[in-house]
């Protein structure tokens, strides 16, 4: 323990400590399995076997992707699986996540462990790979290429062995991972928390093994304090402050899951509130990939730059899509709500955005549900023919002489367009409720605070109705990995 | 055992099962000419007709082979279209097809020639728009 994060568990602010309806980590069967030493390595050794799977796959299977399990299994089930845990259960891939796996090597090698430059330990880099990967995946078609997609599962385990091996704080998670950057914003909306039960125990509580570790079970890897927590951001919910408690003083429990969004007071950055606003545009953006008007977009922009390959006009629309619109939105929101609320000086319009940016969460958490779940919908059963497709190619003749091609959907096909519109309306919904209930907060009247709120609420209903139109027009699909244009 | 033992035996297991693994299917009849004509050109969404035009490297047509097709998507998550072709005569071979989306498909042929020999050729093609 050293002196830097002894200093790190003397608690400086009030204890947190909501009202306890249960406990999932006592509940029946599902308790004991979780707060079981070993319950995450297990989980994260059955991810660490699909990621090789995939590595396997992309690069030794047919190179189409409907036929891959690579494709399948990232583009189509980890993508759906992952926003229906943020929405049902709370940041589950994390808790299993295997690039994480190498970290007992790369520990290791550790070489002093010592932390990121304070420069990087923002968000900053986290949304420049968020920007980064949604680039490359429209460039270089990822989704369309099993060998590209086994070579990104390869990246993600170089990169995060490296940071892990060199820093502490688990930099990659908190700071580097654009998958770790998407599921901690939105299991700020999940409906399950780490939390302390008694904050009387954790006052007296000398050790604090939740964050320091005890003898057997590390603390929490991106140090976090569980009497002071108060949201799921940053937190990869692996259990371990659970497990080294030697109270058992930790608890999941369930909670609203507008809670942060709406209620809670976040903390004054513009690298969260950017990373919240730009997530809604990027999921704007990457549902505008597949449809007709990016097309002729995109072919209007490579004749006026006189360009074959498409990777300049992708990175320019991306980097206004993902950047330029984000600023303009939250730092234009934020300026103008100051000045309704009246509120000038140094700061005010940090202060706003903080204040009313985590209204994003539910809007851009409708926009990825309804994206990611229309394709886990109309394509969750095609992994059965590929992985038969898989097993035959290995002489394994037990799941099926021949694949079965005609299972593809979850869902009826005329279901999921109003599955679409209902997720965005929802979070659309949502987003209005946690900007009010934010606004209502204030201590200034109801109508200056309502006025306060009117930038953020246009920009919220024009990225619904463009969202809802986007959802709404015919889908193309072309990746050019196939037709030698790159 | 270590970490990088665990690794280490993973990597080994891959590879041994990647040396046991099937071939792709390979085209046995490289010779063989197999061209593809779609109606309505050029495609779009709705009701269309592929044929196949088979013919030796002399141009002779090639009578009674087995053609089948399988047409799928770029995307992963989307069901293929699978349909066997039926021989019209003077090598040309018919398949009745529906264009479910505009975008970019791989088109698969599959098939046994009169001589016993596989057959195995792909095509890509974009329906309705310009493409990237």
């Amino acid at each position: 323990m050293t002196d830097s994060k002894t200093r790190l568990v003397e608690p400086r602010q009030a204890l947190y400590h909501p009202p306890l309806r249960f406990d999932v980590l006592h509940l029946p069967l599902l308790g004991p399995l979780l707060r079981w030493r070993w319950s995450r390595l297990v989980f994260q050794l059955a991810l660490l076997a699909v990621a090789a799977l995939i590595v396997y796959d992309g690069f030794s299977g047919p190179q189409l992707a409907p036929a891959n399990s690579a494709t399948v299994l990232a583009w189509v089930h980890y993508r759906g699986l992952v926003i229906l845990a943020l929405l049902l259960v709370g940041n589950l891939f994390c808790f299993a996540c295997p690039f994480t796996l190498p970290r007992t090597l790369a520990r290791k090698l550790s070489i002093s462990g010592r932390r990121l430059p304070s420069a990087l330990r923002n968000k900053w880099v986290s949304i420049a790979a968020l920007m980064s990967i949604f680039w490359l995946y429209e460039w270089l078609d990822l989704w369309a290429s099993p060998l590209l997609t086994a070579w990104v599962a390869l990246a993600y385990f170089l990169v995060a062995f490296t940071l892990e091996a060199i820093f502490t704080e688990s930099p990659f998670c908190k700071y580097v991972c654009p998958l770790g950057a998407f599921n901690f914003v939105y299991s700020t909306a999940s409906p399950l928390q780490i939390r302390a039960v008694e904050a009387s125990v954790c006052r007296s509580c000398k050790g604090k093994e939740c964050i320091n570790g005890s003898e057997t079970v590390l603390g929490c890897g991106t140090e976090l304090f569980v009497p002071t927590l108060r949201s799921n951001m940053d937190c990869v919910f692996c259990l371990d402050c659970a497990r080294a408690c030697p109270y058992d003083n930790v608890a999941l429990a369930p909670r609203s899951p507008l809670t942060e969004a709406s209620e809670r007071r976040w903390p004054a950055r513009w690298d969260l509130a950017f990373l919240i606003v730009s997530l809604t545009f990027m999921g704007l953006l990457n549902a505008f990939g597949m449809v007709p008007p990016v097309y002729t977009l995109l072919d209007k922009m490579r004749a006026a730059l006189g360009l074959h390959s498409d990777a300049w006009p992708l990175l320019l629309t991306y980097v206004f899509g993902t950047l330029l619109l984000p600023s303009v939105v939250l730092f234009g929101s934020g300026w103008l709500s100051a000045r309704l609320g009246l509120q000038r000086g140094r700061g005010a319009a940090r202060r706003f955005a903080a204040r009313y940016a985590p209204a994003f969460v539910p809007m851009g958490f409708g926009i990825w549900l309804a994206h990611y779940g229309f394709h886990f919908a109309i394509g969750g059963l095609t992994i059965v023919p590929v992985l038969q497709s898989l097993a035959l190619d290995h002489g394994i003749g037990q799941f099926g002489a021949q694949p079965n091609w005609e299972l593809s959907y979850l869902l009826p096909a005329d279901w999921i367009l109003p599955f679409q519109v209902f997720a965005v309306l929802l979070g659309f919904a949502a987003a209005l409720y946690s900007l009010g209930r934010r606004a209502l907060k204030r201590d200034v009247e109801p109508a200056r605070a309502l006025l306060e709120i009117l930038p953020w609420a246009l920009a919220l209903t024009l990225i619904t109705i463009a969202s809802l139109s986007i959802f709404n027009l015919p889908m193309e699909m072309r990746g050019t990995s196939q037709m030698g244009n790159r | 055992m270590r970490p990088a033992s665990h690794l280490l035996l993973l990597a080994l297991l891959l590879a041994t099962a990647a040396c046991t693994r099937r071939s792709p299917r390979a085209d046995q009849a490289p010779e063989v000419d197999l061209l593809l004509e779609v109606e309505p050109s050029p495609p779009a969404v709705g009701q269309a007709v592929l044929y196949l035009i088979l013919t030796s490297s002399d141009g002779i047509p090639i009578e009674g082979a087995e053609l089948s097709v399988r047409v799928d998507m770029t995307h992963a998550g989307m069901q293929p279209v699978l349909r066997d072709a039926v021989h019209l005569g003077e090598g040309r071979y018919q398949v009745p097809f529906e264009w479910t989306m505009n975008g970019n498909w791989i088109l698969t042929v599959e098939g046994t020639l009169p001589d016993g020999r596989k057959l195995l050729r792909t095509f890509a093609l974009s329906v309705g728009g310009s493409g990237r």
